[in-house]
């Protein structure tokens, strides 16, 4: 079981490691404002209240969706590897290859999409990329793909060298997920759910990399040979095997922080049980087949796969999400909870990846998925649960970090104004896009139908006061990172 | 009594003997999937079980310059590809020299390599080369199943096809079994500590924990 002590002495980064850290978290926030501007100018065209033309438009829609994925992984994988590197030796070099080889990546998929005007979206769907009709090049959608292969390595090497410190302290991945306890047995109470969540994660995803990098090869393959025709509809299972894990995963790395962070504020001990030994198993094999919900509309598509895209879809987010709420939910009651940024930030992270799941499920139901999938519904769904659910679990642990680094672990003023603001925007951001979704307005269009405009026009107000919030956010953190840290005691009375 | 090494030797011996019969030979050549995926295999395993023949004063001069055995992983990749070339698969089912360049070279460029570097990879450097080997099995198999045309000449179509097919199905094996180890298996993640003793006994500078 983690420490309750606020800032504990094992928690601390000798320099190197804070040099590192810091060049993520500093990364992960500017690259978040740049994509939510991006963002911000597609939902304003939209509205019709900014004019970008339909070319740069979709070269923007790819960005942003690359760009969000990819920095929500690589934050999240700050935050598994904040708390796992307490438990099991991991080694810096991994953590900062993953780190090059990431802005290696971005950097190749910055050139492919702007220069080279690859405008395939971040799903690459086969054979889009290579029929562009004539905007893009299929050197820029190779450039593309290049670009994904470098940023898969990186997190495969971040995963084995984690896998090998989780093996040689608990001798294999199923004792580190607490497999050995699922039928019987005294559960070890100082298993810590950080190994469990990042042990999930490793396997999950290791899988869901390996399928894209067959599948990346094959389409890169198939660009300069196009004799060699691939399967479309194998491609776009593999596609969604491979980005579905992906995506998942940063919610199953980020909600580390909230079992690491969430017992120092309340002061009550949140012991590793049963159920939730059984609901990291259970999730942990639902995460890899639940990706057929993503193909439900594709009538080639084998009957039982939808099936089991339907099925596992209701099964797969519940385990989890529910043993973690209802965790957090006790563990908060009447306990005296110390609400400061990190402990709102955790509450609110709660509470969007609950909502956003709600909005999942009924798109991953066959009758509702044939109506909604290609409406802002979806958009709707990951939005909400990425900026009030993913989002605010890794800012959670920024402003804890940024707390230790400090006198005092108090609120700045501008806090009280920031939360709020941020709340207040992606509510209605993500409620504008469900909204529309409702009103069958498509996703993926660049440009709208005037009745389809009122909800673009919320939208943006509310994308408009996310970016407000995010900014203060950053300024913040940035700020507090590059602070000397200061030797804070591990019972430090700011909390 | 023979030891552990001899018997490895022998062994080598006997399959390369017997792969070099030729009934064995014309046999394993006449298709594609047992030319890929079962003669080119015996013939690393040949190379493999011949590490125990190097000396000890050239195998520790070796591991100096294989530092995690990352040299010899890139020398049997190298070597690999090469034999993995269409072109050069069905020129070794058909001309004599390819044949003999076959049978040198597999067992000594990739075999060899392969058997004195296994030893010294760490868990991280194993794991890219199974992910990468399972890859390549799927990404292969997947491109036999689906080229238009043939790709040697030697071989028909519904040959190269029911090789892809194969090469799927290992690909599906050995991802299988890499789970099945991970999720439950024993593991000892220093790498082969008798066989890494073994190739450093001349390299006292070397550190022992990896």
């Amino acid at each position: 079981m983690s420490s309750l002590a606020l800032y504990p002495e094992d928690e601390k980064l000798p320099r190197n490691e804070r040099l590192v850290f810091d060049l993520y978290i500093i990364t992960a926030v500017a690259l978040f404002v740049l994509m939510m501007l991006l963002g911000l100018s597609m939902r304003l065209t939209q509205a019709t209240w900014a004019g970008i033309g339909p070319k740069l438009f979709y070269e923007i829609l790819t960005m942003h969706g690359a760009g969000m994925v990819g920095t929500m992984g690589l934050v999240t994988l700050a935050v598994m590897w904040f708390f796992l590197r307490k438990y099991v030796h991991l080694h810096l070099w991994a953590f900062l290859t993953n780190y090059v080889l990431f802005m290696l990546g971005a950097l190749a998929i910055i050139i492919s999409i702007f220069i080279g005007g690859y405008a395939g979206m971040w799903t690459f769907l086969y054979p889009l990329p290579v029929h562009s009709m004539g905007i893009g090049s299929v050197n820029a959608a190779a450039l593309f793909f290049i670009g994904y292969l470098l940023i898969g390595v990186g997190f495969l090497l971040f995963y084995l060298d984690a896998a090998a410190a989780i093996i040689r302290k608990f001798g294999n991945l199923g004792r580190a997920m607490g497999l050995q306890w699922l039928f019987g047995g005294t559960i070890d109470q100082s298993h810590p759910k950080a190994v469990v969540a990042s042990t999930m994660v490793i396997i999950a995803n290791s899988l869901g990399i390996l399928a894209g990098a067959v599948v990346l090869v094959m389409c890169l393959i198939n660009a300069y040979f196009p004799a060699v025709v691939l399967n479309a509809l194998v491609v776009k299972n593999l596609i969604y095997w491979f980005g579905h894990m992906f995506i998942n995963a940063t919610i199953y790395m980020g909600v580390i922080a909230v079992y690491e962070l969430l017992p120092r504020y309340s002061g009550r001990p949140y012991a590793v049980s049963r159920v939730f030994l059984w609901a990291w198993a259970v999730s942990c094999v639902f995460v890899i087949i639940v990706f057929p919900h993503h193909l439900l509309m594709d009538y080639a598509q084998p009957r039982w796969l939808a099936i089991i895209g339907q099925v596992v879809s209701w099964g797969a987010g519940f385990p989890v999400f529910l043993v973690t709420a209802y965790g957090v939910l006790t563990n908060i009651y009447r306990s005296g909870l110390r609400w400061k940024m990190p402990s709102r930030l955790m509450v609110l992270a709660v509470f969007g990846w609950a909502a956003g799941i709600v909005p999942a499920i009924l798109d991953g139901t066959i009758v509702v998925n044939t109506l909604m999938h290609n409406t802002q519904w979806v958009p709707g769904h990951f939005h909400f649960y990425l900026l009030l659910g993913v989002l605010p679990m890794a800012l959670a642990m920024m402003y804890h970090v940024i707390g230790s680094r400090a006198q005092s672990s108090d609120d700045a003023a501008g806090d009280k104004l920031s939360l709020p603001l941020y709340i207040i925007g992606g509510l209605v951001f993500a409620l504008a896009f469900l909204a529309a979704g409702k009103a069958s307005v498509a996703r993926r269009f660049a440009t709208h139908l005037p009745e389809w405009v009122p909800y673009d026009q919320a939208g943006s107000i509310g994308a408009i006061l996310i970016i407000l919030g995010m900014l203060f956010f950053s300024v913040r953190i940035i700020a507090g990172l590059l602070k000397t840290p200061t030797d804070v005691g591990s019972a430090h009375p700011g909390g | 009594m023979i030891s552990v090494r001899q018997r490895s030797v022998l062994i080598a011996a006997v399959i390369f003997a017997i792969l070099l019969l030729p009934p064995v030979m014309h046999a394993l050549q006449a298709r594609m999937a047992a030319q890929m995926l079962v003669q080119i295999p015996l013939l690393i395993a040949v190379g493999y079980l011949l590490r125990a023949a190097v000396p000890q004063r050239l195998a520790a001069a070796i591991a100096a310059w294989n530092l995690n055995g990352l040299s010899g992983l890139l020398l049997a990749t190298f070597a690999a590809a090469f034999w993995m070339l269409p072109r050069s698969l069905d020129a070794a089912a058909s001309e004599p020299l390819f044949t003999l360049a076959k049978f040198v070279s597999v067992p000594l460029l990739i075999g060899l390599p392969m058997g004195l570097s296994w030893p010294c990879m760490n868990f991280v450097v194993r794991g890219i080369f199974l992910l990468e080997l399972i890859a390549m099995f799927f990404r292969l198999g997947w491109l036999y199943l689906i080229s238009p045309i043939r790709l040697c000449n030697n071989y028909l179509l519904d040959d190269q096809q029911r090789t892809g097919q194969y090469m799927l199905m290992i690909g599906g094996a050995i991802l299988l079994w890499v789970a099945i180890k991970l999720l439950w298996g024993h593991f000892d993640l220093s790498p082969d500590s008798q066989q890494v003793a073994r190739l450093h006994t001349h390299d006292p500078h070397r550190p022992a924990d990896r």
